[in-house]
């Protein structure tokens, strides 16, 4: 059976056939983005009515203690992630990765299974963990230190940031650990053999050698980490449903979340468009810190 | 046929499936098209309920067809204002929830996408009939855009089993002075075990819907009838620092009990001897808690001074209809029937509990009915007696806004009374109130951008 001839001049045929992808491409990438540009000099009220204020959108910004806070409270969930999510999941990887491939497996399955069921499913389980005087968190810890039981996780403005970050804990470090114990894989086993026979001990190899073999997975896994905590969105709002994902006293408002609330409840679709760009400035200004830092250390 | 096309079989398919697919899509958007006479959305299931229960008769008496869709209310909220700003199908009438008016009243005038029904509820004497205060849910500018479905006057539901065991007598407990003294009484840890198991209120922790509930019902609001920020007044301090003491301190008498299954096991067990009850919670008890038959009851609320307002309001629906119905006439009609008409309001009460407005609906039989539940008292009759005192609540666009702030100044007040007691507590309460009040205003000049014709 042979294939039939493409004819030699193929006209608009090929551009008819692309035309589905660049219509959507440009109704659904490009002229939201041109328009995400041109909201923010406007003071909007919904879709329809709109009224150009220049650069007041970012003077409000600038000067809004709420975006502060929301800005404060994302860059902190931002650091933890960094700082304990992925040390956890990088050692959970390293773990895995010394035992045999049906344990590798199973493990594997049951921390990354959190990340299956999703955000909002999470944040609303770990509401009812911390619930006071009847949630599991609450009553393990009243059993073990004997404090806990009315403590509340989730109307206590210093507890909430932690709670948020427990809760990110469980849903993400198994989510993560899988990208390690991948990179761990194709580490060149020779050259950690090499170094023990050196004389080097387990955490001398794992610094010099395991960790700098696998380094591009890292810097990914740091990068996204970042991009990841600065878009979260989901979990608080699940996790603080009754104050609409803020907290008490704002303490756990994302930027992603103070988004929401100009752009979608109060209407204002330029502040959110700004709160958008300052965000995507932010998440560009790290990601090529963090690409120059590495750079620097490789050099 | 697909060897033959010129381009290959995978652009052959591609188009296979092109056509497939806009074939589909003229087909739904036909079926689409064919819509009812009336639409109406609603974001309670009771309601939900209620109303496709009584619809077939409005449909047999008006030769017509009309819809129920059931919605949450939060994207209702949006969802709804973006379709009216954007011009895409809007449904006809609209359940909508208290504060949200001003949400879709703001803007140009051309924004509002609502009938404006002020002349119709004057010329028909729908004002006189319905109890005044539960218009001011539904008016802006002076102009009133919905019907108000309830009333929500607000009652304590207690564990009389429990209470009559204390020997308490709840006619004594008329004011918040008295019950604070009793409940200091009875608040303590049963078990010895260093964590207190009785209280005598549940109340929330962080503010919220009892915070703003006892602040109206001592006369203080979030906005006035103009629309203006009002809640750093004097009345919102004392309300707080004494929301400070019942919840916080160490002589408190109040604990969180949540909602949901939390609440009904706190109910169950005691955790907490009374609970803020407005109409609509008292059904959920019902249902939620049969265990509880025969042993609870409802007291007015106490009163702020002796002889004041023993109640509040707690939760407000109104139904508004849209500018973009094709049968205005025939919606008003709808909204009539199903909030005046004397019938469906009974059979209604008997299935949520809920009290019209509409007055003359209250001397029907229905609400005179003994409520085994709550110990045979007629709580119809109980809740409608209060009905006429229920503060009015104004709304306006940053109503969502207010309510957070308010719960923020809370807050910070909260965190400074942990660490410096009562020293300097409502200074520090009243700066705080008066930085979240004018950071709403902040939002509201912004809002003024945009002129509106209707205001001064």
């Amino acid at each position: 059976m042979s294939r039939a001839e493409p004819p030699k001049t193929k006209g608009a045929a090929p551009y008819l056939f692309l035309m589905p992808y660049l219509l959507l491409t440009a109704v659904f990438f490009v002229y939201p983005f041109i328009n995400a540009v041109v909201l923010t000099f406007y003071r909007t009220n919904g879709p329809r009515s709109r009224v150009f204020i220049g650069l007041d959108n970012f003077r409000y910004l600038l000067s809004d203690a709420t975006f502060h806070t929301a800005l404060w409270n994302t860059t902190i969930f931002a650091i933890a992630s960094v700082c304990l999510q992925l040390p956890l999941s990088m050692a959970l990887a390293l773990l895995l990765n010394r035992g045999n491939d049906r344990v590798k497996g199973f493990f594997r399955l049951v921390l990354f299974s959190p990340n299956l069921v999703g955000q909002i499913f999470v944040g609303i389980l770990f509401s009812v963990l911390f619930t006071p005087r009847y949630g599991l968190i609450n009553r393990t810890l009243q059993s073990l230190i004997g404090w806990g039981l009315e403590e509340r996780w989730l109307s206590n403005p210093k507890l909430v940031m932690p709670a948020i970050i427990l809760t990110s804990l469980w849903l993400w470090v198994g989510f993560n650990m899988v990208y390690f114990l991948a990179a761990l894989q194709g580490v060149d086993k020779s050259l950690e053999e090499a170094a023990r026979i050196d004389g080097a001990n387990n955490w001398q190899v794992f610094w010099h050698v395991t960790l700098p073999s696998m380094r591009h997975v890292v810097v990914f896994v740091v990068i996204m980490s970042i991009i990841g905590s600065y878009q979260l969105f989901e979990l608080p709002v699940a996790l603080l449903n009754s104050t609409s994902g803020f907290g008490p006293d704002n303490s756990g408002l994302t930027v992603i979340t103070y988004l929401r609330s100009v752009a979608f409840q109060s209407g204002d679709l330029g502040l959110g468009s700004a709160v958008g760009w300052v965000v995507a400035v932010i998440i560009f200004a790290i990601s090529v810190l963090q690409i120059r830092v590495t750079k620097v250390v490789e050099d | 046929m697909i060897n033959n096309f010129p381009y290959g079989k995978a652009p052959f398919w591609l188009l296979v499936m092109a056509i497939v697919s806009s074939v589909l899509l003229i087909a739904v958007s036909k079926k689409a098209s064919e819509r009812p006479d009336l639409i109406l959305v609603t974001f309670t299931g009771a309601h939900y309920d209620a109303y496709r229960q009584a619809i077939p008769r409005f449909e047999r008496e008006h030769h017509v067809k009309v819809d129920v869709e059931l919605t949450h209310w939060s994207s209702l909220q949006s969802r709804l204002q973006n379709a009216i700003l954007a011009n895409t199908d809007v449904p006809d009438l609209v359940e909508m929830l208290e504060g949200s008016l001003g949400y879709f009243t703001r803007g140009p005038l051309a924004d509002v996408g609502l009938i404006d029904l002020t002349d119709k509820i004057h010329a028909e004497g729908i004002d006189h009939r319905v109890v005044a205060s539960r218009f001011s849910l539904w008016t802006t500018q002076g102009r009133n855009y919905g019907i108000p479905h309830d009333v929500h006057p607000v009652m304590l539901a207690y564990r009389r089993d429990i209470i009559e065991q204390l020997g308490i007598n709840v006619n004594d407990l008329d004011t918040w002075d008295k019950f604070v003294e009793v409940g200091r009484r009875i608040t303590k840890d049963k078990d010895g075990d260093g964590v207190i198991d009785q209280y005598m209120i549940d109340l929330p922790y962080g503010g919220s819907w009892g915070l703003i509930l006892l602040l109206l019902q001592k006369g203080g609001q979030l906005f006035d009838k103009d629309g203006n920020v009002a809640f750093d007044s004097e009345d919102t301090a004392q309300v707080m620092q004494w929301y400070l003491h019942q919840t916080r301190s160490k002589e408190k008498i109040a604990t969180d009990c949540g909602a949901t299954q939390l609440l009904m096991k706190s109910m169950s067990d005691g955790l907490a001897l009374f609970f803020i009850t407005p109409d609509w919670r008292s059904r959920a008890y019902e249902l939620d808690m049969p265990n509880l038959a025969g042993k609870m009851a409802l007291m007015p609320m106490p009163a702020w001074t002796q002889g004041g307002r023993r109640t509040s309001v707690w939760g407000g629906t109104g139904l508004v209809i849209t500018k973009r119905t094709k049968h205005p006439e025939l919606a008003w009609e709808l909204a009539k029937y199903l909030y005046f008409d004397k019938q469906e309001l009974g059979q209604r009460y008997k299935k949520t509990n809920i009290i019209p407005p509409f007055k003359e609906a209250w001397d029907l039989p229905e609400f005179s009915v003994p409520n085994r539940f709550y110990s045979n008292q007629p709580i119809g009759k109980l809740y409608a007696a209060l009905a006429p005192e229920t503060p009015p609540t104004y709304s306006a666009a940053v109503d969502g806004l207010a309510r957070a702030s308010l719960d923020q100044a809370y807050s910070r007040s909260a965190e400074y009374y942990a660490v410096n007691g009562d020293a300097g507590l409502l200074g520090k309460i009243r700066a705080e109130l008066k930085q979240s009040a004018n950071r709403v205003r902040e939002m509201v000049e912004r809002d003024k951008v945009f002129h509106r014709e209707d205001t001064p």
